[in-house]
């Protein structure tokens, strides 16, 4: 029971984590390289309010918004040049990275901080005591693949999206703003990426490197799940749990590189992932 | 065809940057030599790492700058060079043994390692992209095992206090020194050689490349493991000066950092990032203990200015006001090209199609083709839009393409082999829109479409080009030998679709498909491309297969012709036959309305081109082209 329990709150972690990093590579077909300094931020929002002694669940929104603001600056600034270069959009939100990293040191230092959490103790689930925290993000992450596909798939804003991904030039001349689309796009992906570091920094601690070790099993498991919420979702289960059980039956260290190494084992054999076209 | 050789008609340009650059380089030998009596103890050490670092850093932009390919693992070669001296010096001591052992050792991981990245990173269909984020993966893994790995590896802090060679400090200067000028005028060689612009040209275009018969993974994982070892071998000299060794030397930070040097001094110039490279290590060193935050900052700050506003990078920018930077094309001299003749007694079909059917899904885009052409033909595949024309000229030229049968071009079964190796039996594929290369010149292109037939140097730029007679043919009625040393994006529409063409033929294809050739071109360029053609199949002994909507025109030069409708093969037969088919005609009208006479077509067309003999219109131009519409 607790192993299963590990598996989901893993894939729970792992999706809320690489949510804001798909709707930005989804859409636009950027790799967006700040997303390990969002999580930063995100991590840091938490910390903020632990300092200041308000309410944890504060922490959530005000994450959230903190990520659409640098969102609309980053992509105004940095990613609107760039979506004929797609490479050096890399290297850009890259550096950015690097900046809010260094403006976060400046700020806070480089030492580990912790933070509240904003539900505490255990919960019993069938005879099994386990942190309740780690629980909740399952709904968390649920609720959030659900959203997601709904605005993606249901609104008009996902219809417009959807048509500037499939042909930019076709969808501006029928009326569709592209750009304000990519703008929004951008910086909802970028608030979902601090939301996520907020979210997850109750479980570690928070430092300024903390976003970078989520990265690269973030972008593998965008790379691998292709274009859709769900099939992320069942992505982030399969490697999670994968993830686990390496960590418990061989090594941590081990398990820390399942993902990366088992997604691009995957890629090289099936270079569509699990995308179905 | 006696006269092989004909000078070029465009005259020679002077390089203007070999003598900036042999002024750089001299000031860069200047500087090693009499180094180490300018500079104080601590800049001299500061240099001696920053010049393996550059090593590194020039690695990178041979794969980045020149290729295309952006990575951030280069570091984890550099590490993997430096724990071998680590690793060797500590545990088996000190002696010319060791040392001999260590190189071995440092050269024999890299290249290993690379070719795994190689083969992980490259294959037919890999997204830069996911080449990008492998090159992620391998420093992150290799520095966690460097931490896993106790106290064999040192884990965190690595190995320290081995003994190590016994050089006085000018000593290791001159010797760094010289080995990174030595690493970038080898580079800087090979790079402006004929053989270096195939980098480029995967760059700029790797599908061009495979159906010019390049094998691009092959190239890009040899250079990978070619580039891994050089930066091995910078990472053996670093870890064997400074005596330390730790997992960062192989972790993606620095990877990143070689990425920042790299960027910042100039992608694709090589001389820029070794500056670069050079100069930020030196004022890291200085300025990161005043400022320590501060400068990461500004590095960082720099970097995404310099991506987002010069992508070209800050040193060319400095040193363009002394003719740095310019491009140095030259025009080579055309010359033909002898082939083996073709043995015209042989009747074998040069291409035939078994039962070739090829499905989206549930949908059926080519049923059943069968059908065969010999050398010597030129085939008219005409079709409504829709039809599955490109669809099968994809089938023939990309094993992987169809769902079933079986192709042979030239007597070799296809299988499910990929375009280059179809190239290598001798296909040609003109595609439907001008597909070049659009950073090369003229001349470049046309050398790099010949590497089958003539690999090209890889130290030296040859003055000649030789291409088959019927290349050149195309080359000279075009206009193109004026403009050899022009860069392919700045071409005309037209111009870039004769070059296409130009560098399909040289590649001395015996089947030729032909995508529209003659899309886009005046009235006047497609009497000219036609007249080819035809001397292409009839003279030359060549087999054509050519899609084309002008009715005209196919009239004019195909010797047969093939009407294809919703996925299947309708109709085989002469011009006439096929022009004056009732089935023709419910095809492409819907009902059996009459296709405008094709005769009343060429009139009017020659009376167009009489009453504009001036001026040449470039579209639209009144051809009776079969509507694509049912009328």
């Amino acid at each position: 029971m607790a192993l299963l329990l590990d598996v989901l709150t893993t894939a729970a972690m792992l999706f809320i984590v690489t949510a804001g990093l798909m709707m930005i590579f989804g859409v636009m077909k950027i790799v967006n390289f700040a997303h390990g300094a969002l999580l930063t931020m995100g991590g840091y929002v938490s910390y903020v309010v632990t300092h200041l002694k308000l309410d944890p669940w504060l922490s959530w929104p005000l994450a959230f918004v903190c990520g659409m603001v640098a969102g609309l600056i980053i992509e105004y600034l940095v990613v609107r040049p760039l979506y004929k270069r797609p490479l050096d959009a890399i290297l850009a939100t890259w550096g950015l990275g690097i900046i809010i990293g260094q403006l976060i040191v400046i700020a806070f230092g480089r030492e580990v901080q912790f933070t509240d959490t904003p539900l505490d103790g255990m919960w019993t689930l069938a005879g099994t005591g386990y942190s309740a925290y780690r629980l909740l993000l399952i709904p968390v992450a649920v609720v959030l693949c659900g959203v997601l596909t709904a605005l993606l798939n249901g609104t008009r804003f996902g219809v417009n999206t959807r048509a500037v991904i499939m042909n930019e030039k076709l969808a501006s001349g029928l009326g569709i703003n592209a750009g304000r689309i990519r703008f929004i796009t951008f910086s909802l992906g970028a608030g979902l990426g601090t939301l996520a570091g907020t979210l997850v920094s109750p479980l570690s601690s928070v430092d300024p490197n903390m976003g970078v070790g989520w990265l690269v099993s973030a972008f593998m498991l965008v790379m691998v799940s292709g274009h859709s919420m769900v099939s992320l979702m069942a992505t982030c289960l399969v490697f999670g749990a994968a993830q686990v059980l390496v960590s418990i039956y061989f090594s941590p260290v081990l398990g820390g590189l399942t993902i990366a190494v088992l997604a691009a084992l995957t890629l090289r054999i099936r270079p569509k992932g699990f995308a179905h076209d | 065809m006696t006269d092989a050789t004909v000078a070029a008609r465009a005259a020679p340009r002077k390089p203007v940057s070999v003598a900036g650059l042999a002024a750089l380089g001299g000031l860069g030998v200047a500087l090693v030599v009499v180094g180490p009596y300018v500079f104080d103890t601590y800049l001299l050490n500061i240099l001696i790492k920053a010049f393996f670092f550059a090593i590194a850093a020039i690695t990178v932009d041979v794969l980045w700058g020149y290729t295309g390919y952006l990575t951030f693992g280069q570091s984890a070669f550099f590490g993997v060079g430096a724990y071998a001296a680590g690793l060797i010096f500590t545990h088996y001591g000190f002696s010319p043994a060791t040392v001999a052992a260590a190189v071995g050792a440092a050269i024999a991981c890299t290249g290993l390692l690379a070719a795994l990245v190689g083969w992980l990173s490259f294959y037919r269909g890999a997204s830069p992209f996911f080449a990008t984020v492998i090159s992620l993966v391998v420093p992150i893994v290799l520095s966690q095992l460097l931490l896993s790995g106790g106290e064999w590896t040192g884990s965190s802090s690595g190995l320290t206090g081995y003994e190590t060679f016994d050089w006085s400090l000018e000593a290791w200067f001159w010797v760094s020194g010289g080995a990174l000028l030595a690493v970038g005028t080898v580079a800087w060689l090979a790079m402006r050689s004929d053989g270096g612009r195939v980098l480029t040209a995967i760059r700029d275009n790797e599908s061009r490349c495979e159906y010019l018969g390049i094998r691009v993974s092959r190239v890009k994982i040899m250079l990978l493991i070619a580039m891994g070892i050089v930066a091995g071998l910078a990472g053996f000299g670093y870890g064997a000066f400074s005596g330390v060794v730790a997992p960062e030397l192989s972790g993606f930070v620095l990877g990143t950092e070689l990425i920042i040097w790299v960027a910042l001094g100039g992608r694709g110039t090589l001389w820029g990032p070794l500056i670069g490279a050079v100069l930020i290590n030196v004022a890291s060193a200085y300025l990161s203990g005043s400022m320590p935050f501060a400068w990461q900052l500004i590095l960082g700050s720099a970097f995404v200015a310099v991506i987002v506003l010069l992508p070209q990078g800050l040193i060319p920018l400095l040193l363009r006001p002394f003719g740095f930077g310019r491009r140095t094309a030259t025009a080579p001299a055309l010359t033909e090209r002898a082939l083996p003749p073709v043995d015209t007694a042989d009747t074998s079909p040069a291409l035939v199609m078994q039962d070739v059917t090829r499905r989206f899904g549930s949908l059926h885009v080519l049923q059943g083709i069968s059908f065969s052409a010999r050398a010597g033909e030129l085939v008219g595949l005409i079709g409504p839009n829709g039809a599955g024309k490109t669809t099968l000229m994809r089938c023939m030229s990309d094993g992987a393409d169809r769902t079933s049968g079986t192709v042979a071009l030239c007597g070799n079964d296809i299988g499910r082999l990929s375009p280059q190796a179809c190239v290598r039996f001798g296909l040609g594929r003109k595609f439907q829109n001008a597909n070049v290369f659009e950073s090369l010149t003229v001349g470049e292109s046309l050398r790099i479409a010949g590497t089958l037939l003539e690999r090209p140097s890889l130290w030296r730029r040859s003055q000649v080009l030789a291409l088959p007679a019927y290349a050149l043919d195309v080359v000279r009625t075009t206009g193109l030998d004026y403009k050899l040393d022009a860069v392919a994006r700045d071409l005309s529409h037209g111009e870039q679709q004769a070059l296409e063409l130009a560098m399909v033929l040289a590649l001395a294809p015996r089947i030729v498909l032909l995508d529209e050739p003659t899309a886009g071109l005046s009235k006047h360029e497609r009497t000219q491309i036609g007249e080819i053609l035809s001397a292409l199949a009839h003279r030359y002994g060549l087999c054509c297969l050519l899609v084309e909507h002008d009715l005209d025109f196919v009239e004019q030069i195909a010797t047969r012709i093939v009407v294809l409708h919703q996925g299947k093969l309708v109709m085989e037969g002469s011009f006439q036959d096929v022009v004056n088919s009732e089935l023709v005609r419910n095809i492409y009208a819907g009902t059996a309305q009459p296709v405008p006479d094709a005769h009343d077509g060429v009139q009017s067309d020659a009376a167009f081109q009489q009453s504009n003999t001036s001026t040449v219109p470039k579209e639209d131009s009144p051809r009776s082209t079969i509507s694509k519409e049912p009328t």
